[in-house]
This record gives structure tokens, C-alpha cells and sequence, in this order.
């Protein structure tokens, strides 16, 4: 089969999974939640009732009142006294949420003006975060990644296996040091949250998804509440280079066996034009000049 | 290499936000020559070609993004917080209305019942209204959407899961799954990349014909490429969720670019008002899937536009460390020249005065033979020697002037030739050395 052909039969069979996929999950999210879901709402159906029954309110004015509750509620208005959103560092907190792209939605700009400086500030700090993120990582490579394969090989095994067990070494420090540890200081720090809750908060933030269902440092009368939010952006932003790096680390892992030409995805490249890097060893630097099919070249690819 | 290339959507998949899951530089699979034994080369030369970004670098860019972090921060305080001390008052004095106009209910009944309510927002359940006539958070749609935001990463977060079950399925699937919407997203933005591509090659080739330089080609290019496709990823689809959803018009903006830059606060979602309330579920239905496909589609061309931005922070960069670099390089060269000229000066001087050295101490040599005496000053002559020293008076003398001409300081520049003992030649020297200083 021609490789066009091969290429496109390969799209549409990653498309036809994915919408399995989704369809997958869909079903599993649906038998899991949904009772629970009923439940709770015939919890607060007792709650209202008994509310109801209890005094002289009539059931159109709780309605208008619950009504009121979650429209403040939804805007993130914090509903308890004395705790604003938008302090110093609950703001930093906030813009850093925005540039990681991880969007908690825990607090969100209210005011129009708000708004339309959300959008002009993630349009330049998203790729500016990103940059920052790849340099950073970029750096990290050589002790992280280049030394230790390395060291590796000269015990003898071969570029494959020790590109795999350096892999799965790194990818049980990152469990253990991004994962599990922060976990379990969420755990004891914040008071309602399980381990389980811990590692489900750090792996929805790490993975950018950022549900926003839980989320530290909003709890009221938090205490050191300012330090508490500072330490988890600086966990956030080691964490996302840490998860960068393993991926990365990981596609070159991919790379070495054949996967991605197999596939006939991407291979992971260096990226070849940043000339502010050193170069560790000077007789290396050509190859990396393929040229790149560009937007405005004239020519016949 | 040239100014990066500004329009490339395969250096966006490349650089942009689904880098965090799998897809990286795309371009590579058009250019792929040979597999095989480009791998063996690659091997090594992938140990070999090793390269790290100076420190340097990294901790400029990174006090920057800090710098930009507080400086968002203090904008966004600024702005918002007026606004929620009024919300804050608003809640408090429909409260304190509430308790007034019905006697019998007490502040602390009021703040658990604000409290119950509250947390079952949190926990995803609307509490207002009658739970009978609602749709369910987690139907087949709903979740099938949910599933999506989960995968894309977008994580908008006004449903989330709440049992044990839930959240560890979460977790695995995310694990699966975001890699292979990476996949997926980098297909489709080659896709999109070649369409584009073909479609600005044809303007090109119009252009070319008015005779217009490349780098205005470029411009044009790229400004064509963002004028499209922001009417037709981000301009039409406001205008439809303003329609549908009743948005206003900065809403709906604001919801389009939050969404596809993958943040996704969920303070606005798409198709969230469910069958209760709109009388039209018809066409809701396949309102659903319809933003689905536009969020795929989106994402990739958002992922062009971000990483076009990272580009010109580069170019950018690099422009100003190139003037930078030129001013120090011009710098470096001038005091390079100045020492070279210096040290030349003190090479040719100090050769000089080392050969004077040597004569010196060979005429004193030849003195002290002679004589029988030693150099030293104020020794007893006796008459013979007297009649030797007075007819090498001469030389003597030019010996003494020699030592004087030897002293620190008596190396001046009044030309004359005897008057500090300096040959002739030496001084025509040693102007030209001082003269060629000076420039």
C-alpha cells in the first residue's frame, strides 16, 4: 500500500477509536455517577421539604433564594464571609492557571473588562509558558535523561534496553516524588480529602485537564493560606516540566524501537532552530536539518 | 536559517500545548527519507547531538514569566475585585431580605441550608427547581462529553466525578486517552496544515506575479492565515453560541478562546442548559456533536496560532540578543585591539631594552677586564688605570648615559638624539612605536 494511502487508512482508524473511545468512557462515567447523583438529589429535595416544612417559607421564595445562592455561587463568588478570590496571590494563583492552560474554573473573571483581559493574556502566556516549559526541560535533558543513559550503556546494555529501563526508572520517580508525596500532604493538609482525592487532584492538574472539583487552598479560613497557594504553583510548574519530560523521554524511547516510524508518526527531533544553546559536543550539528514543508514555499513539496 | 517559519502548523503541533501529549513535529513524516538506516545513524547521532540551552537563557526566560505572572495577577485584582465585593454585598443583602421577610427562619438554619445547597453545587447537582423534569448530569451525551473534556484536556469541570469509581476510571482513562487525542490531533493538523497550505500556495503564486518581496509575501501569508481562520474557528462559532446559547457577544468570545487554548474554566459551557429549559431539544441534539467536531478542529488550528506566537517571541529574543551580541562583539573587538597594540608595545620596548641591557653589561665586561677593576663607583685609580678610564672616558661616559637612558621615565620623546643616551635608530623606533600607540 502506498504510504498516502497507508497514512490516511491510519487517520481514520485513530479517528474510528477515538469515538469508541469516547463512547467507552461515556457509558463507564454514566453507571458510575448517575446513582449517585440521583441520590444527592433527593437529598437536597428532603433538605428543601424540610426547610419548607419547618417554617413559614413558601416554596417560591426558596426557590428565588437558592436561585440567588447559585448565580453568586457560580460565579465564584466565595458565599462565606471574609475569604475573597481575588487577592494577591489567589489572583497569581489564577493567572497561573490560565498560562499553564490547566483552568480550574474554581474562580473566574466576572467583570467584562475581566474577561477581556483573560483572553488577551492567555493568547500571549500560553505559548510563553510553553517556551519556558520546553527550555526548562530542554535543560534538564542532559543530567535527566542524557547522563544516566549513558551511564547505562557503559554497564554493558544495549541503546534499546537501557532507553526502557531508563524510562520506567524515571517514570517511578515521577509516581513516587509528583504523585504520591504531594498527595499525601494534600491529604493531611487539606481536611476532607482522601489520599484517592490527593492523587486524583494532582494527576487532573498535572494532565492540564483541571476539573476544578477539587482545589487546594480554597477552603475558608485556611491557614498560611498565601504560602499555601505559592507552593502549589511551583508544584504545578514542576510538575507539568516533569510530565514534559517523561513524555519526552518517552518518545525518544518510542523512536529507538520503531514505534513512531511504524506508525508513521512524528519522531521526536530536537528542535533544531534555537541558536542559544551550546552545543556539548561540536561535531554534530547538521543533522538536524530537514527541511520543513512550510506554508509559503512556493515549490513542490 | 531564516526568520522561523511563522506559518507552519507542523512546527505548531510541534511547539503548542498537545506537545504535552504525544504529538511532536509532524513535518518529519513528509520528510521522512528512509527508515532504516537513517535510525542506526540517528543512534548515534543522537548521542552526539546533544545540545543544551545555556542557563542563562533559561533563568531570563523564567524571572520573565514570573514577571508576567505578577503582573497578570495585579491587573486581574484590580479588575475584579470591585466586582465581587459587589456580588459578596449582593448575596449578603438578599440574605438578610430573606430573613426579613420570613420571621420564622434564623440566621444559622439559613447559612447550613446556604451550605447544603453550596456543596451540592460543588458536587455537580443544580439544587433550584424540581429534580423530576431535569436531564440528568451523566446521560449518554453528557457523558460522552464529559469523556471528551477529560481527553482533550480541556477539563471544564461543571461535571466532574464524585464516587471512589468514578475518579480512579478518571484517572486511568486519562492516562490512555490523552495520548491518543495527541495522535489524533497531530493527523488532523497536518490536515488542516496541507488544505491551508495549497489554499496561501495558489494566493502565493498571484501575489508572485506583482513582483512583491518574500518577507511581504510572508506578512501576508500569515496575516491571511489568522484573518481565516479566526472567522472561521472563532468568529462564526461566537456568533452561533450567541444565537444558541444566549450569550453576549465578549461571552461568547471568551468561551471560544478559553476553550480551544484548552483551559477551560467551565464558568461557560456549551449545551449546558440541557432539555429543561430550551424548547428546541431537537436540533440540541445534534448541536452536541457539532461542537465537538469544531473543538477538534479548533484545537489544531489554535495550536497553529499559539506556537506562531512562541515563534515570534523567539524571533524576538534572538533579534535582541543578535543587537546585544553585535554592540558587545564591536566592544570586545576595540579592547582587543587597543591590548593587542599595547602589548606589541611592551614586547617591542622590552626587546629593546634587554639588547641595551646586554651591551651594557658586555662594554662593563670589557671594562672591568681591562681595567682589572670592578664596576662599582668610587673605587681608587690607580694612574695607569686612570690613563685606561680617561681614554674609555668615552664609552664610559656612554655607558653612564646608557644607565640613566635604562632609569623609568627617561624614555622622552624631545628627540634629541645624545641627550638620554639613545641611538639614533632607537628613537626613530620608539616614536613610531609611541605614534602607532596613540591611533
Amino acid at each position: 500500500m502506498n504510504p498516502l494511502g497507508r497514512s490516511w487508512l491510519l487517520l481514520s482508524g485513530f479517528v474510528l477509536f477515538y469515538v469508541i473511545y469516547l463512547l467507552f468512557g461515556g457509558l463507564v462515567f454514566s453507571s458510575l455517577e448517575r446513582p449517585v447523583e440521583e441520590q444527592l438529589r433527593r437529598d437536597v429535595d428532603a433538605l428543601k421539604r424540610r426547610f419548607l416544612n419547618q417554617s413559614c417559607v413558601s416554596a417560591a421564595a426558596l426557590e428565588h433564594f437558592v436561585g440567588q445562592v447559585l448565580a453568586a455561587n457560580r460565579y465564584g463568588v466565595a458565599v462565606y464571609p471574609n475569604a475573597s478570590n481575588w487577592d494577591l496571590t489567589s489572583a497569581m494563583f489564577f493567572a497561573n492557571t490560565l498560562v499553564t492552560t490547566v483552568g480550574y474554573g474554581h474562580t473566574t473573571p466576572l467583570s467584562d473588562a475581566g474577561k477581556l483581559f483573560s483572553v488577551a493574556y492567555a493568547v500571549l502566556g500560553v505559548p510563553f509558558t510553553m517556551l519556558v516549559l520546553t527550555a526548562c526541560v530542554q535543560r534538564l535533558m542532559r543530567p535527566l535523561v542524557a547522563a544516566p543513559l549513558r551511564l547505562l550503556r557503559r554497564c554493558g546494555l544495549d541503546a534499546r534496553p537501557a532507553a526502557g529501563v531508563h524510562f520506567l526508572a524515571l517514570l517511578a520517580l515521577v509516581l513516587l516524588c509528583l504523585f504520591a508525596a504531594p498527595a499525601a500532604v494534600f491529604g493531611v493538609v487539606e481536611g476532607g480529602w482522601s489520599f484517592l482525592d490527593g492523587f486524583y487532584f494532582c494527576f487532573i492538574s498535572l494532565c492540564t485537564i483541571g476539573l476544578g472539583d477539587l482545589v487546594p487552598a480554597a477552603k475558608p479560613g485556611q491557614r498560611f493560606k498565601q504560602l499555601y497557594q505559592v507552593a502549589v504553583m511551583v508544584y504545578l510548574f514542576v510538575g507539568l516540566m516533569m510530565m514534559y519530560l517523561l513524555l519526552r523521554t518517552f518518545h525518544k524511547m518510542a523512536d529507538l524501537h520503531g514505534l513512531t516510524a511504524y506508525l508513521q508518526l512524528p519522531r521526536c527531533e530536537e528542535s533544531d532552530h534555537d541558536d542559544d544553546r551550546e552545543p556539548i559536543v561540536e561535531n554534530g550539528q547538521s543533522a538536524a536539518t530537514h527541511k520543513r514543508p512550510s506554508y509559503n514555499s512556493i515549490s513542490e513539496r | 536559517m531564516a526568520a522561523p517559519d511563522l506559518l507552519d502548523p507542523k512546527c505548531a503541533a510541534h511547539n503548542a500545548k498537545p506537545r504535552l501529549s504525544f504529538s511532536a513535529n509532524p513535518a518529519a513524516v513528509l520528510t521522512r527519507g528512509g527508515g532504516g538506516g537513517e535510525d542506526a545513524d540517528d543512534d548515534e547521532r543522537d548521542g552526539v547531538r546533544f545540545s543544551v540551552m545555556r542557563w542563562k537563557t533559561v533563568s531570563a526566560i523564567f524571572v520573565l514569566v514570573v514577571l508576567y505572572l505578577v503582573i497578570g495577577a495585579t491587573v486581574f485584582r484590580v479588575l475584579e475585585q470591585p466586582h465581587e465585593s459587589l456580588q459578596k454585598a449582593a448575596i449578603l443583602a438578599q440574605k438578610l431580605e430573606f430573613l426579613a421577610a420570613h420571621a420564622c427562619v434564623n440566621s444559622s438554619d439559613l447559612e447550613d441550608l446556604v451550605k447544603q445547597v453550596v456543596s451540592a453545587i460543588r458536587a455537580g447537582v443544580n439544587p433550584s427547581g424540581r429534580s423530576s423534569n431535569q436531564s440528568s448530569l451523566w446521560d449518554l451525551s453528557s457523558s460522552f462529553f464529559f469523556a471528551g473534556t477529560v481527553i482533550t484536556t480541556i477539563g471544564f469541570g461543571n461535571t466532574s466525578p464524585h464516587t471512589e469509581g468514578g475518579r480512579i476510571f478518571c484517572v486511568v482513562y486519562a492516562l490512555m486517552g490523552i495520548p491518543l487525542f495527541g495522535f489524533l490531533l497531530a493527523g488532523v493538523g497536518d490536515q488542516l496544515g496541507t488544505f491551508f497550505g495549497k489554499a496561501i500556495a495558489r494566493v502565493e503564486k498571484m501575489i508572485v506575479k506583482w513582483k512583491v518581496s518574500q518577507t511581504k509575501i510572508r506578512v501576508i501569508s500569515t496575516l491571511l492565515f489568522i484573518l481565516f481562520g479566526c472567522l472561521i474557528f472563532v468568529a462564526l462559532p461566537a456568533v452561533i453560541f450567541r444565537h444558541i446559547e444566549g450569550w453576549s457577544a465578549l461571552e461568547a468570545i471568551y468561551f471560544v478562546v478559553i476553550t480551544l487554548t484548552t483551559i477551560g474554566f467551565g464558568d461557560f459551557v456549551a449545551g449546558e442548559k440541557g432539555g429543561s429549559e430550551s424548547p428546541d431539544s431537537e436540533y440540541l441534539k445534534y448541536y452536541k456533536p457539532v461542537v465537538w467536531f469544531w473543538i477538534l478542529v479548533g484545537l489544531a488550528y489554535f495550536a497553529a496560532v499559539l506556537s506562531m506566537i512562541g515563534d515570534w517571541f523567539r524571533v524576538i529574543s534572538k533579534k535582541t540578543k543578535e543587537e546585544v551580541g553585535e554592540f558587545r562583539a564591536h566592544a570586545a573587538e576595540w579592547t582587543a585591539n587597543v591590548s593587542a597594540e599595547f602589548k606589541e608595545t611592551r614586547r617591542r620596548l622590552s626587546v629593546d631594552i634587554y639588547d641595551r641591557f646586554q651591551r651594557a653589561a658586555s662594554i662593563k665586561r670589557k671594562l672591568s677586564s681591562e681595567l682589572g677593576i670592578s664596576a662599582s663607583v668610587g673605587q681608587e685609580m690607580t694612574p695607569g688605570k686612570r690613563t685606561l678610564s680617561a681614554n674609555l672616558g668615552e664609552e664610559r661616559d656612554a655607558y653612564a648615559n646608557l644607565t640613566l637612558s635604562l632609569a623609568p621615565g627617561a624614555l622622552t620623546r624631545n628627540g634629541s638624539l645624545f641627550l638620554n643616551g639613545l641611538s639614533p635608530d632607537f628613537a626613530q623606533r620608539l616614536e613610531v612605536a609611541v605614534v602607532e600607540n596613540a591611533k
